[in-house]
């Protein structure tokens, strides 16, 4: 990696640096690709893997995930970013993203997690689910060797961090349990240096590597994609049971948590559905836990339906405040009124928002200005 | 009614395996009795008249448990004999580092037999999804846009997860994420990663290697359990030529006493669904079997498949 390179070209205003191989990208990608800014690697790394054990009959089981994929020698596991070697596991993944962006925090989205500053955002190839409507499929689907990835090991990364005053490193867009120990040794580094490190995630991984890792993040954001088990089954390929696990361990171990629901017609936008989501969330995390519903739009394995009505967007929004949760928020939906946070108390705009934009911020530390109330988040 | 060809040397071969020649002779043979006695030139070319030839290997494991080269340089005598052009034949794999720790030496030129990766420059995937039930895949654009035709040109080995790897669990190699279907055995993933829409239209006829035959533990190479039977088994049907070739595997893992494969909880249902998506014969009754041996003369006579 051409650090100097890298900087100059962050400075220029390379924001979307996605850069999986070319021929899986849409033309709609193409335009950010930005082949000045990195040396690319088709090498790949071959770091032990963490949690896996050495089974009798050969071949190793992983226990980074509920998965526990069995692989013998060569074999991946279903992440694809995983191998076998000689029955000892590893990462190929560690330091090569193929993903790297500055973003703002609100695009994660968190919304009460020190608003308006900048993310160092990056993902590897790979993901232990198979959604049907992926975002980001062009990287989560695929394996290492069909992206185009950099060298940029954890240092470099906080060193970047501290130098550009970005003062969060992200790990987002395709899956980032799948590249554990990456991600693990950066926050653990970037601690050392006053930066922060939050995890974008669908929550599918074991208590025991999820408790170790949240020792190092700052704030989490958890994809529940829904909350019927068949709906993880037919559309997520993974299970709901140790998602909801995961939260609750979340906000046990006192780590920042929101929630982003992605509403897909048809599939998981019944009023029952909003209505039992709501209650599990105010039964197990409480009512101060920000939720987003997201629009979905239609992507991958999922083109058949239409984007997600407005209406229904504001359909669990009413349900979710009716029944009590403070922190209701619509994404992908610019300019609307619950893209703000308001107070619980007054009901004024304690920030507002447009997009990913802050338009005011009436914070005073953690409290609203107008009424005292304290605000729930990470502020200071 | 399927037809089957099991061509073996009547002489147990040693570890090294089979020369070219003698690879070209068990094609000679094997390919006339596949078509009643038509030479092989003439099988070939009445499978694949006119344009570009893919062979499909499996190099996922090294040298030692793939596609051998001279079996590839074997068949690609025979095309040529049968009048396809040189660089009309294209040796393709996954990867290039595959290709390469298996022996063989890359070409992307227009001179010569081509050997590509599909991650070779300006290769890759398709840009559209192909699906087929559960499965929905990106397809290796050399199977897309290069070759008219496929020979799948696998070793018949034992699977850690599917049982048995054959013809059917080798195109694995030709889609961009073979690692989300190797639940439950592989079924019903890799019946229907052969039903899409490229692979299905595109294959010709497997020649699968089983000189060489892991019995169990595989993928890998794991000397511990590998026989030398000394042939390869071709077919028209991908279904049938893998039905041969998990008959093989258990006849060896029972003279070694090791369990069934449905035994060892790696039952390989996948044969079965492939049947029922149409796409060839499982059921062994239905399989018109011929077991041909080859002594050092050059000359053939019906045989046993086992021992």
């Amino acid at each position: 990696m051409n650090r100097r390179l890298f900087l100059q070209c962050l400075g220029c205003g390379a924001t979307a640096t996605v850069l999986t191989q070319t021929d899986l990208l849409p033309s709609a990608l193409g335009g950010i690709q930005n082949a000045c800014a990195f040396d690319y690697t088709k090498t790949l790394s071959e770091v032990e893997a963490r949690y896996y054990i050495k089974r009798d009959e050969g071949g190793i089981e992983c226990r980074l995930c509920p998965r526990h994929c069995r692989a013998t020698d060569l074999e991946r596991g279903y992440c694809g970013v995983r191998e076998n070697r000689g029955d000892v596991y590893y990462t190929l993944v560690y330091g090569l993203p193929c993903s790297v962006n500055i973003d703002p925090i609100e695009k994660k989205p968190l919304f009460h997690f020190h608003p308006g500053t900048a993310a160092f955002s990056l993902a590897t190839a790979g993901c232990n689910a198979n959604c049907k409507f992926c975002q980001n499929w062009e990287i989560s689907q695929t394996r290492p060797e069909q992206t185009d990835n950099i060298e940029l090991p954890p240092q470099n990364i906080v060193d970047i961090c501290r130098s550009r005053r970005v003062p969060t490193i992200a790990y987002t867009y395709s899956e980032p349990i799948i590249f554990y120990e990456y991600m693990y040794d950066t926050a653990e580094l970037g601690h050392k240096h006053d930066v922060k490190s939050v995890m974008i995630t669908g929550g599918y991984i074991e208590p025991e590597p999820l408790g170790v890792l949240l020792k190092t993040l700052d704030a989490v954001k958890v994809d529940l994609k829904a909350i019927r088990e068949q709906y993880y089954r037919d559309i997520v390929s993974a299970e709901l049971k140790p998602v909801l696990d995961g939260l609750v361990q979340i906000k046990k171990a006192g780590v920042w948590l929101e929630i982003v629901y992605l509403v897909v017609p048809t599939l998981n936008d019944s009023e029952q559905e909003f209505v039992d989501l709501a209650r599990w969330i105010k039964a197990n995390l409480g009512v101060d836990t920000p939720v987003h519903f997201s629009r979905f739009h239609p992507q991958y394995l999922l083109k058949n339906l239409p984007p997600t009505p407005l209406t229904t967007l504001e359909t669990a929004w009413k349900i979710c405040k009716a029944e009590g949760l403070h922190y209701v928020y619509l994404g992908n939906v610019p300019g609307h009124e619950a893209e703000s946070t308001w107070c619980p108390h007054c009901g004024n705009a304690v920030i507002a928002r447009r997009g990913y934009q802050i338009l005011q911020n009436n914070l005073h530390g953690n409290t609203c200005k107008q009424c005292g109330q304290i605000i729930p988040g990470v502020f200071q | 009614m399927s037809k089957v060809v099991v061509i073996r040397l009547a002489e147990k071969p040693d570890v090294s395996g089979l020369s070219e020649e003698q690879y070209r002779t068990l094609l000679y043979h094997g390919l006339s009795a596949l078509s009643d006695g038509k030479p092989s030139r003439q099988v070939l070319s009445d499978l694949m008249p006119r344009g570009v030839v893919g062979m499909k290997t499996n190099c996922l494991t090294g040298r030692f448990n793939s596609t051998p080269t001279v079996l590839i340089d074997a068949l690609t005598h025979l095309l040529i004999e049968a009048g396809i052009k040189e660089n009309n034949i294209v040796i393709w794999e996954r990867s290039n580092r595959e290709l390469t720790k298996a022996g063989f030496a890359l070409n992307a030129s227009s001179f010569g037999r081509r050997c590509l990766g599909t991650d070779t420059n300006g290769v890759g995937y398709s840009r559209e999804f192909y699906s087929c039930g559960e499965v929905n895949s990106l397809v290796s654009k050399v199977l897309t846009d290069l070759v008219d035709h496929n020979i799948n040109v696998p070793i018949l080995k034992d699977h850690s997860i599917a049982g048995l790897s054959g013809g059917i669990k080798n195109m694995f190699g030709a889609i961009h994420n073979p690692n989300k279907y190797h639940l439950t055995n592989c079924d019903p993933y890799a019946a229907q990663v052969i039903n899409l829409e490229p692979l299905r239209t595109k294959q010709r006829l497997t020649v699968m290697d089983a000189v060489r035959v892991q019995y169990h533990g595989g993928p890998g190479f794991n000397p511990k359990h590998v026989v030398m039977y000394g042939g390869i088994v071709i077919s028209a049907d991908p279904v049938a030529a893998d039905s041969i070739g998990l008959k093989i595997i258990e006849q060896y893992r029972a003279q070694n006493d090791l369990p069934a494969l449905w035994q060892d909880h790696r039952p390989v249902k996948y044969l079965q669904t492939a049947a029922k998506l149409g796409l060839g014969i499982a059921d062994e009754s239905r399989i018109d079997l011929r077991t041909i041996h080859v002594d050092s003369n050059g000359s053939s006579k019906p045989g046993e498949l086992f021992p």
